[in-house]
C-alpha cells in the first residue's frame, strides 16, 4: 500500500491567518490569547482571555467573496483554511470535483455560533430566517462541498475535542479502502456563546492565559480557527511538495465520565498505543509529542500519567494551546499542521507559560524554539465523552 | 423562613433541578450524603446545585472546592443559606 | 464495501421494539410522529436523568444488542445533532440568564457524541468510538465507516446506529426552513399531499454488523452517497450504482424509498422509480417514521427484517405491488432536504 502524504496545509488561528503567519508566531513564542479588544460579542469578552481570530465576520465574507446569505463564521473560517490548503497542494477544479476526491471536516459548534439568531427564530421571529438552514454541524462542509462542486464522499464528524483528529484518520481510511484517491481533511470552530458558556458552567475556563502542564494551571482558554490538510497517495504526489506522511492513528474511548478523563487515562493510553501499533513504531521511535495539554487540572495530569505509562521515559513534548487557546473541533487539525511543521522545518516550538512541573509527575515540556532532528511526531486529542484519538506523522 | 420549612423546600428544588424523577422529598433524609454512597450525585450535579443556590437564594459560591463543604447534605446546605442567603 | 447484519433493534414511532407489530399504523399527532419509547427497565433513575432523549433512545435500542456482555470492537453512530432538545435548553439559558451562572447539565448532554459515549460507558467499552453528524447522510457515513472497519478487520463486530429526536427548536427551525408541513396532514394522506414539507419524525435504530456470514439476518452489499440537487445527476448516479453493484442476472425485488409527501423532493423519488422496470415492487416508509435526518436507518431495519423473512411488508407501505414474489434484493433510496442522497443495497445473507 502506498503511503499517505500531506501535500497541502492551510490554517487560520489566533496567531495568524496563514501557515506562514502561524509558523512565525510559533518560532517567536508569540501568543494569540488576549483578554479584551476582540470582536466576540459575549459578556465574557474582556473578563476571560480568548484565542480569537481578529477579523470580523463581515471582513471574512468580503475577503472570501462570500455573498450568499446564511453563511456562519465557523464556515468562513473553514473556507479560509480550506482555500489555503488546496492552493498549497495545487489541486485543480477538476481534481476537486473528481469522484475520488473526498472532504472530511469536523466541528463542534457549526451553526450553533448563532445563539441569538436561533433564540429569536425559535421564539417567534419568522422574518429574519437567514440562518435557519445553517444551525447544524454539517452546514460548514455542505457549503464548501457546494462551492467547489465536490462529488466524492463528504462527511462531518463531531467527537468533541478530538473531532478533527478523527476527520484526519477517517480521510486516511477512505484512501486505504479505495473510496478516495485524495482527501481534504480538517476542522473548524468559531468562538461561540454556546461553548464559552458551556465550558464556563463546567468551571474549567481560566481567567488568565492557560498554563499547560504547570502545577498551578487554572483551566483552559477557548480559541477559534480552522485548519485543513490535503492527503494524497504517495504515487499520485510525484513532483509535489511532500510535507510528511500520516503513518498512524488510534481511536479509543475512556468509558469513564461524560466530561472528565479517568484517573489512569485508559482512553488516552489506548489511543496512543494503537496509533503506535498502526504506524508500526515503538514508543522510543517518537521524537516529539504535540500533547492535548489544555491546561485543565484533569487533562494535563491524566495525559501526563498516560504518556508516562506508555513511554516510560518521555520524548520531548509540548502543548500549543498557549498560542491558540483550545479551538475544539479545529484543535487537532491545527495541531496536525503544527506537527507537520515540526517535521518539515526540523524544529520544536515552546509550550508557553510553563514554570513549575506538576507535583508527583515532574514532567517538563519543551520551553523554547529549537532545532531538532524529528522523524516521528505524535499528536494527541482527548475529548468529552471519553473520545480519544492520537495521530502519528512521519518524515517523508 | 423556618429551617425545617427551608429544608423541605430545598428537597423539592434538588429533585426538580437534578431531574431525580424516581425520588420524592420524603426519600431524602436531612443528613443523607448528597455525593458518594448517599444520593450518588457527581461533579456535574455539584455545579448544578451551586447554580440552584445562586438562582433561588442569591448565595454565591465562586470556588467549586468551597462548594464541596456546603454541599454535604441538606442540613449543611440549609445552614449555609441561613448564613449567606440574600433572598 | 459490505457487511453482514446480525442483530437489529429499533425504537420508532411504530411498534418496532419488544413485541413488534408494524401492520397496525401509529399515526402522526400535530404533524409529528413521536417515538414509542419503552420503559427502559435496565437504566436506573440516576442514569436516565442524565440522558437526552436521543441518548435514551439510542442506548435503549443498543441494550438488547449488548446483552450477554457482548462487547463490540467499535461503536459508530450517525446523528444530525443528537440531543437537540438539551441543546435548545442550553441556548435558551444563555439568553434568558444573560450568560450568567448556567447549569452545565444540558450542555454536556446536548453534545452529539453523548450517544456513542453513553453506550461505551454502559458497555464499559474502550474500543473505537465515532459520531458522524453529516445531516441527512450521517447514518450512511456511519454505515460506510462500519463497512470500512469490517473490511479492515473481517472478524470484528461493530455496533452501528442512527438516532435523531424531535425537539421544539429543530421543529421550529425546520418548519421555518420549509421542511415540515404548515397545514395539518394526516399520516395516511401524506403521499397525496401537493405542498412542500413532510411530517416530523424521530427514532433510534441499532445494528450489530461484521464480516461473518454465518447466522446473519441480512447483508448490506453496497452503499453510496450523492451530493447534488440536480435530478438528472442523481438519476445517473443511482443507475450506475445499481449496474455496478447488483450482480448479473439479479434484479431489485423491492425499491424502498423515503418518499415523504414533499412536492419539491418528489421528482428525485420519481426518477429513481423510473430506473427500474415497471414491475418492480415499491414501498415507502416515511408515513411510519416521519422525516428526520437519519431516517434511512429505520429503512435499513425494515429491509433487514424483510429479506431476513422476519417481517412481511405491511399493506400500508406498498405503493406498487408489481410482480413481487421473492424478496432477495432491496434497494433503499432516501434523500434529505434535496441535496443529500443515499443508496443502500440490502440482500439475503
Amino acid at each position: 500500500m502506498d503511503r499517505i502524504v500531506v501535500t497541502g496545509i492551510g490554517v487560520i488561528s489566533a496567531i495568524g491567518h496563514s501557515v506562514n503567519e502561524n509558523h512565525a508566531a510559533l518560532v517567536m513564542g508569540k501568543t494569540g490569547i488576549i483578554k479584551g479588544g476582540g470582536n466576540f460579542p459575549s459578556r465574557y469578552s474582556g473578563l476571560l482571555p480568548f484565542g480569537e481570530v481578529l477579523v470580523s465576520t463581515d471582513e471574512l465574507k468580503t475577503k472570501l467573496n462570500v455573498t450568499q446569505p446564511g453563511v456562519t463564521r465557523t464556515t468562513l473560517l473553514a473556507l479560509h483554511a480550506f482555500k489555503e490548503a488546496i492552493a498549497d497542494a495545487g489541486l485543480s477544479p477538476d481534481e476537486l470535483s473528481a469522484h475520488d476526491t473526498a472532504l472530511v471536516g469536523a466541528t463542534t459548534v457549526g451553526g450553533m455560533c448563532l445563539t441569538d439568531e436561533l433564540y429569536a427564530n425559535t421564539h417567534g421571529d419568522t422574518e429574519n430566517v437567514e440562518y435557519v438552514r445553517s444551525f447544524d454541524y454539517a452546514s460548514v462542509n455542505l457549503f464548501i462541498q457546494n462551492r467547489y462542486n465536490i462529488t466524492g464522499v463528504v462527511n462531518t464528524m463531531n467527537t468533541a475535542c478530538s473531532s478533527s483528529a478523527n476527520a484526519i484518520m477517517y480521510g486516511c481510511r477512505l484512501i486505504k479502502n479505495g473510496l478516495a484517491s485524495r482527501v481534504i481533511v480538517g476542522g473548524a470552530d468559531s468562538l461561540a456563546k454556546f461553548t464559552v458558556n458551556g465550558f464556563n458552567a463546567l468551571r474549567i475556563l481560566s481567567d488568565e492565559a492557560c498554563t499547560p502542564f504547570d502545577q498551578n494551571r487554572k483551566g483552559l482558554n477557548l480559541g477559534e480557527g480552522a485548519a485543513f490538510l490535503v492527503l494524497e497517495k504517495e504515487s499520485d504526489a510525484t513532483g509535489k511538495k511532500n510535507y510528511a506522511c500520516v503513518s498512524g492513528y488510534g481511536n479509543a474511548n475512556d468509558a469513564y465520565h461524560p466530561s472528565s478523563l479517568s484517573p489512569e487515562g485508559d482512553g488516552p493510553y489506548l489511543a496512543m498505543k494503537s496509533a503506535l501499533e498502526s504506524a508500526g513504531l515503538n514508543p522510543a521511535d517518537i521524537d516529539f509529542i504535540n500533547a492535548h495539554g489544555t491546561g485543565t487540572e484533569n487533562n494535563d495530569e491524566v495525559e501526563s500519567r498516560a504518556m508516562l505509562n506508555l513511554f516510560g521515559t518521555l520524548p520531548n513534548f509540548a502543548s500549543t494551546k498557549g498560542f491558540t487557546g483550545h479551538t475544539l473541533g479545529a484543535a487537532s487539525a491545527i495541531e496536525a499542521v503544527y506537527s507537520v511543521l515540526n517535521i518539515d522545518r526540523q524544529e520544536l516550538y515552546p509550550n508557553l507559560n510553563f514554570s513549575e512541573p506538576i507535583a508527583d509527575i515532574r514532567l517538563q515540556p519543551v520551553m523554547d524554539h529549537r532545532s531538532a532532528a524529528i522523524t516521528h511526531v505524535m499528536s494527541n486529542s482527548f475529548g468529552f465523552g471519553g473520545n480519544c484519538t492520537s495521530l502519528v506523522f512521519s518524515k517523508p | 423562613m423556618e429551617i425545617a420549612e427551608l429544608k423541605e423546600k430545598l428537597k423539592v428544588q434538588i429533585i426538580q433541578f437534578l431531574n431525580l424523577t424516581d425520588l420524592t422529598p420524603a426519600d431524602i433524609k436531612d443528613d443523607e450524603p448528597l455525593f458518594g454512597d448517599g444520593l450518588g450525585l457527581d461533579s456535574i450535579d455539584s455545579l448544578e446545585l451551586i447554580v440552584l443556590l445562586k438562582r433561588e437564594y442569591g448565595v454565591n459560591i465562586q470556588d467549586p472546592k468551597e462548594g464541596r463543604k456546603v454541599l454535604v447534605d441538606v442540613n449543611t446546605m440549609a445552614a449555609y443559606i441561613k448564613e449567606h442567603g440574600q433572598k | 464495501m459490505m457487511f453482514y447484519i446480525h442483530k437489529a433493534a429499533c425504537i420508532s414511532p411504530q411498534q418496532t421494539f419488544g413485541d413488534i407489530d408494524i401492520e397496525q399504523l401509529h399515526v402522526a399527532v400535530d404533524n409529528k410522529l413521536y417515538a414509542i419509547e419503552p420503559k427502559y427497565p435496565h437504566f436506573n433513575g440516576n442514569a436516565l436523568r442524565r440522558m437526552s432523549k436521543s441518548t435514551r433512545m439510542g442506548a435503549g435500542a443498543a441494550l438488547p444488542l449488548l446483552a450477554d456482555n457482548d462487547k463490540p470492537n467499535g461503536i459508530i453512530i450517525g446523528t444530525q445533532v443528537s440531543g437537540m432538545e438539551e441543546n435548545g435548553k442550553f441556548l435558551n439559558q444563555i439568553i434568558e440568564y444573560n450568560e450568567d451562572m448556567l447549569t452545565p447539565g444540558s450542555f454536556v448532554q446536548g453534545t452529539p457524541n453523548t450517544i456513542s459515549s453513553q453506550i461505551a460507558l454502559i458497555n464499559n467499552n474502550k474500543n473505537y468510538n465515532l459520531t458522524h453528524v453529516h445531516r441527512g447522510l450521517a447514518f450512511e457515513n456511519a454505515a460506510l465507516d462500519a463497512a470500512m472497519l469490517v473490511n479492515e478487520n473481517p472478524a470484528h463486530t461493530y455496533l452501528l446506529g442512527g438516532v435523531d429526536e424531535i425537539s421544539a427548536n429543530n421543529y421550529t427551525l425546520d418548519t421555518l426552513g420549509g421542511w415540515f408541513k404548515k397545514e395539518p396532514c394526516p399520516s395516511d394522506g401524506l403521499y397525496n399531499s401537493t405542498t412542500a414539507g413532510s411530517l416530523s419524525g424521530e427514532g433510534a435504530t441499532m445494528f450489530t454488523v461484521s464480516g461473518n456470514q454465518a447466522g446473519a439476518i441480512a447483508k448490506l452489499s453496497a452503499i453510496t452517497t450523492i451530493h447534488s440537487s440536480d435530478v438528472a445527476v442523481v438519476k445517473e448516479r443511482i443507475k450506475n450504482f445499481i449496474s455496478k453493484e447488483l450482480p448479473d442476472g439479479k434484479k431489485i425485488d423491492l425499491l424502498l424509498t423515503g418518499e415523504n409527501g414533499d412536492a419539491r423532493v418528489f421528482p428525485f423519488y420519481q426518477a429513481c422509480e423510473e430506473i427500474l422496470d415497471d414491475q418492480t415492487a415499491i414501498a415507502r416508509f416515511k408515513h411510519m417514521s416521519g422525516e428526520y435526518p437519519t431516517a434511512s436507518s429505520f429503512a435499513l431495519w425494515l429491509a433487514c427484517n424483510f429479506v431476513g423473512g422476519i417481517l412481511n411488508i405491511p399493506r400500508h407501505m406498498i405503493k406498487r405491488h408489481g410482480d413481487l414474489k421473492s424478496l432477495k434484493n432491496i434497494l433503499v433510496y432516501n434523500t434529505h432536504k434535496v441535496g443529500q442522497h443515499g443508496c443502500m443495497l440490502v440482500n439475503v445473507a
